[in-house]
């Protein structure tokens, strides 16, 4: 603690969460090596939990049903320990075994699947398998995913491929994820677009696939009257100047 | 670890009231329903509350406590009574994804809307709820500190700014602020007579 004084100062401010992304992991290091400071920490969140109850305000009735309804349709985590890395990294890490984590994206999406079955076929499970740990990841994913309007569709993809997405019309934002999507020859990637009245807007070169998984990615700003596409373009070349697709077409969606 | 359960020599409950948190969080870790209902009961009005303090919209507030509450359920299993109370937990977990959510919204208007807010001292902004004696003990903890002490973790912990933001809006050293958070911190702990 003494041959790190600078850091350990940070104990007040972490409590807090008063602190900066990095100044926070700094701190986290810190406190991996350190058990007095985290026994420290500890205590100091006794305090701050208890300026946290003495805000309390019950919140409307209705909340209660929507959060039995997504935490029945939410798997838990095993209770293993898991090293937080496990959460932020996913993206790099290989899936565990399909079927474990697997989460529909709250009880309205999940409600959702049948009316959009009809339309673009049957969910495929291990893709919400994907959608289950993009939850787990990003605030901004899980968001869309448990928004109260949050609608699923699922579609194929010409050349092979199934996409999910999860909308939120009140946010504007959807999440879109693929499963074995057909592979491209390396000089091409697929690109998500949105295509409508407002223009066209390309939204990103999906990542690369990973163990037959693709994303999730979110598309925010989404506009009415918006179609999502998704096209192979060259991959690695200049930005095109005309800002509009060039590919083949892979899937287009109605939103 | 727990003290925070323990009502306390004036009889005052805190807002998360004893019944066995921890208990019932082992039970929700096992997948029961029925405990985390319970769970809910006991801890969704301290979410919302802080929550609600913290990121201030309305709507917002709502789905960060739905978050909040759908993490307790997916991570029950993380919770360690060998590391703090199941209150604690709770309210570090609420806590954290407030600032998480206010530090996402860039806007200024949001920023100048929450410094407004921060200013306004604590018990005007109280409402009444059960826990009224709770909240008259942690104002009256508050009341114990200096004034740059309750300045900086009002404007931390309620206003979600970083130290080094609290240090420009008072003027004072960022190293000065850092030191202060801590030292209120400590003095708050042993006013409120939580565990160690």
């Amino acid at each position: 603690m003494k041959r790190d004084r600078q850091v350990h100062t940070l104990a007040g401010p972490y409590a807090m969460d008063a602190i900066s992304a990095p100044d926070r992991a700094r701190f986290e290091r810190h406190l991996a090596g350190c058990e007095e400071c985290s026994r420290e920490i500890a205590s100091l969140r006794e305090a701050t939990a208890r300026l946290a109850t003495a805000t309390a305000v019950p919140p409307p009735p209705a909340l209660k049903t929507r959060v039995m309804a997504a935490a029945a349709a939410t798997r838990q985590r095993p209770p293993v320990p898991e090293p937080e890395a496990a959460v932020r990294g996913w993206r790099a890490r290989a899936w565990p075994g399909r079927g474990r984590l697997a989460v529909a994206a709250g009880a309205v999406a999940v409600a959702a699947v049948a009316a959009a079955a009809v339309v673009f076929g049957v969910s495929n499970g291990s893709v919400q398998d994907q959608l289950s740990r993009a939850q787990a990841s990003s605030q901004q994913i899980a968001a869309v995913l448990t928004a109260r309007d949050a609608t699923m569709m699922t579609g194929a993809v010409k050349g092979g491929g199934t996409v999910t997405i999860v909308m939120s019309h009140a946010r504007r934002e959807l999440v879109f994820t693929a499963a074995d999507l057909h592979a491209l020859p390396a000089s091409r990637g697929y690109e998500l677009w949105l295509i409508g009245p407002g223009g066209d807007r390309a939204v990103t070169m999906l990542p690369p696939v990973h163990h037959g998984m693709t994303g999730p990615v979110v598309a925010a700003g989404l506009r009415p009257g918006d179609h999502l596409a998704l096209t192979a373009e060259p991959a690695g070349g200049p930005p095109r100047p005309t800002g509009r697709p060039t590919g083949p077409m892979m899937l287009d969606v109605i939103l | 670890m727990t003290a925070i359960n323990d009502p306390g020599p004036d009889g005052a409950e805190p807002g998360v009231s004893t019944g066995d948190l921890a208990a019932r969080l082992g039970l929700v870790a096992r997948g029961d329903a029925g405990a985390f209902d319970a769970v809910y009961d006991q801890v969704a009005a301290s979410v919302f509350g802080i929550v609600r303090r913290v990121v201030r919209d309305p709507a917002q507030s709502e789905e960060v406590t739905q978050e909040v509450l759908l993490e307790v359920w997916r991570n029950a299993a993380k919770f360690d009574p060998g590391r703090g109370s199941a209150t604690a937990w709770v309210m570090t977990l609420a806590h954290r994804r407030a600032i998480d959510r206010v530090r996402s919204v860039q806007k200024e208007s949001e920023r100048e809307r929450r410094t407004a807010a921060a200013d306004i001292p604590f018990d005007e902004v109280a409402e009444a709820v059960e826990s009224s004696l709770e909240r008259e003990r942690v104002r009256r903890c508050l009341g114990s500190l200096t004034e740059l002490q309750r300045e900086s973790v009002t404007l931390a912990y309620y206003g979600g700014y970083t130290y080094g933001q609290v240090a420009s809006l008072l003027g004072v050293p960022a190293g000065t602020i850092k030191t202060r958070m801590r030292d209120a911190l400590i003095r708050l702990r042993d006013c409120l007579g939580v565990a160690q």
